[in-house]
């Protein structure tokens, strides 16, 4: 008994060792051959879009899944890996946008400089924000976030005007200039880039995280506090750390997303938003790498494929999220990816 | 001096309503270490139970009332049985409770919508009429909805302390495994909390319907300020729960009486953030935020 207990906890250094050693040197953790394909596809994507004849919208959907997939991605590092239940994103998320929208709006400047500024304010917020809440643990960490995000919803509607613009938000924010150097049709094409760019590097940092020394203290974290501390990791600084540096791409994604759209509503943080983000984690795969992304992608084209009952399927979200909770806590892609792997090993 | 009268009753109607919403809150976490998102939308079937009986049936208010309050609690029971039951004591339990709670409470709310439609709705008063200290008005709808809440409220703190089943209710809050080794069938007691405590929030919801008006992003919001209250009374605790909702309602009235009404949400968030850093555990919290 005690012998096969002995075996079983080297096995798990074995296991734990072999995840952690390719970590010094990342890139070797990544085969070239199948980033290269994806990015290769991404890149020739708008233009196999454009022979379609609804490619427009299909073009509209993918940057929407970049832009979303940087915040879930970053969400998912918070509340699936190093467990903290943080529900303000959409709000940092909002500061980025607003902080860049404000300063091309006020002062003039070019998109392309104010975006930098975005993600900065955003992770001096997460940090004044992180300082009083991450000390704190489970419900006290809800609620803070839940208040905070409330608190800059009530600025972002009842601000001084030159933020809240008469309860609507930023209106009439300049655009990226890609429609006066290519021409109306092909500016979309220059947004895709960009938000391919953007999710492109932020998948790649936060994949970096996650299989690194510090992710695996994170999930040391979550899963056993008292045994992380035990271990040298000071949970107040890695999460400070986390929230800060999770913080700057959701702001970025946010920055990306006024200049984008040219317009911001206080209505983003409304709890609907939220949901949603986290129905993507739930659903993909709470705390997998993969997982949030496929969610991300599900739940940015079923919506659009669903319009026409939009009010059953938020119904239908809902119960599809409590089940999930219950039968498959892990999320539907990891389950998928097992029941498929099991497939393949039977044939084989 | 009137506005201090008129900042302390409405201080006094609002912890009153903030103290039913939270007082269902803390039972949860109590007894179930849940945090349960779904608060907000029971309050929102209790609303809209109300409603459909008084306008549409005619019925009499009290029993609309407690009709509302039993319906909201009959929808507690099937949270509990259909969904949280089967997570109940499984390892993932804290996220899961969490996911289950959003999931219910917005299939809650978009049933509300597909049924009843997003039009804003009107209810009578519970009683008619008002009465005047020099400028401030006391409106008699008011002063119903205090007595009512303040009646549940001794009525539960009696239930509480002094009942077979409220004992047991003390007792799993206190210590589960203990509690299930003496015997307490734990589940049932779980059954128990998650219906009074719907039926509290329903309650709360069907009274302050005749405050203000029927829509549903009122349950967003009542859930806000119950988080807030129970955070800030030290999660858990009903002493501290009834407590911190007076102090907040105060608070809150104070702040809109003397600041305006824009000042009164942000506020009470600051108020709370700061007290949070300086007494993590909340007012009489028993050193929680170190246990959870």
């Amino acid at each position: 008994m005690i012998q096969e207990e002995s075996f079983s906890r080297q096995s798990m250094a074995a296991r734990i060792e072999e995840r952690l050693k390719p970590s010094a040197v990342p890139w070797s953790r990544l085969s070239v051959v199948p980033v290269v394909i994806a990015l290769l596809v991404s890149l020739v994507l708008p233009w196999a879009t454009d022979l379609l004849p609804f490619g427009k919208f299909v073009l509209h959907l993918l940057i929407l899944f970049f832009l979303w997939g940087i915040v879930v991605q970053g969400w998912n590092l918070i509340m699936g890996v190093s467990g903290i239940f943080s529900f303000a994103q959409v709000a940092l998320f909002a500061v980025g946008a607003w902080t860049s929208g404000v300063i091309t709006q006020q002062l003039g400047w070019s998109p392309f400089v104010a975006m930098w500024f975005g993600p900065i304010a955003a992770t001096f917020v997460a940090v004044i924000l992180g300082l009083p809440t991450l000390r704190l643990r489970g419900a006290y960490v809800v609620l803070l976030t839940l208040g905070f995000q409330e608190l800059f919803r009530n600025f972002t509607t009842q601000g001084p005007n030159f933020v809240a613009g008469g309860g609507y938000g930023l209106r009439y924010v300049p655009k990226f200039p890609f429609e006066e150097w290519v021409g109306g049709d092909k500016a979309q094409f220059l947004y895709y880039y960009l938000a391919l760019v953007f999710f492109a590097i932020a998948t790649f940092a936060i994949w970096r995280i996650f299989y690194s020394p510090i992710g695996m203290a994170f999930r040391a974290l979550r899963d056993s506090e008292v045994y992380a501390i035990s271990r040298g990791v000071s949970p107040f600084r890695y999460k400070l750390f986390l929230f800060g540096f999770v913080a700057f791409f959701t702001g970025w994604a946010g920055a990306f997303y006024v200049h984008w759209y040219g317009a911001i509503s206080p209505a983003i943080m409304l709890f609907g938003t939220t949901i949603n983000l986290l129905a993507m984690i739930v659903i993909g795969g709470w705390g997998s790498f993969w997982g949030p992304i496929a969610g991300c992608a599900v739940l940015t084209v079923l919506p659009e494929i669903m319009r026409a009952v939009e009010q059953y399927r938020i119904l239908l979200l809902g119960i599809v999220l409590a089940l999930v909770a219950i039968f498959a806590p892990e999320g539907l892609f990891p389950l998928l990816l097992r029941w498929v792997r099991k497939m393949l090993g039977r044939q084989t | 001096m009137e506005k201090l009268i008129q900042a302390i009753y409405g201080g006094i109607v609002y912890g009153s309503i903030f103290g039913m919403m939270a007082l269902g809150l803390t039972l949860i976490w109590g007894a179930l270490r849940m945090l349960n998102l779904a608060h907000g939308s029971l309050y929102l079937v209790g609303t809209y139970i109300a409603w459909a009986l008084v306008t549409l049936l005619k019925v009499p208010m009290v029993p609309a009332l407690l009709i509302a309050a039993l319906g909201t609690a009959v929808v507690g029971f099937g949270m509990q049985t259909l969904f949280l039951n089967r997570i109940l004591g499984k390892p993932g339990w804290d996220v899961g409770s969490l996911i289950v709670g959003v999931g219910v409470g917005m299939a809650l709310d978009q049933s509300i919508l597909l049924i009843f439609g997003p039009r804003v709705k009107q209810m009578p008063p519970l009683i008619p009429g008002v009465y005047k200290i020099g400028r401030v008005v006391i409106n008699y709808n008011f002063l119903v909805v205090v007595a009512v809440a303040v009646i549940s409220l001794v009525l539960l703190s009696i239930f509480l302390s002094k009942s077979r089943h409220g004992l047991a209710i003390q007792a799993v809050s206190q210590q589960p495994d203990a509690a299930q080794l003496m015997g307490i069938p734990t589940r049932t007691v779980f059954l128990i909390v998650m219906c009074i405590s719907a039926a509290l929030a329903g309650l709360a919801g069907a009274l302050l319907s005749t405050v203000y008006q029927v829509q549903r992003e009122s349950g967003a919001n009542a859930m806000l300020m119950a988080l807030v209250v129970t955070i800030f009374g030290g999660l858990g605790s009903v002493k501290g729960t009834i407590w911190a909702a007076y102090l907040i309602g105060l608070l809150q009235s104070f702040l809109m009486v003397y600041l305006g009404a824009g000042t009164a949400l942000p506020g009470v968030f600051l108020f709370m953030m700061i007290m949070l850093v300086i007494r993590p555990s909340g007012l009489f919290g028993l050193g929680e935020a170190q246990r959870l």
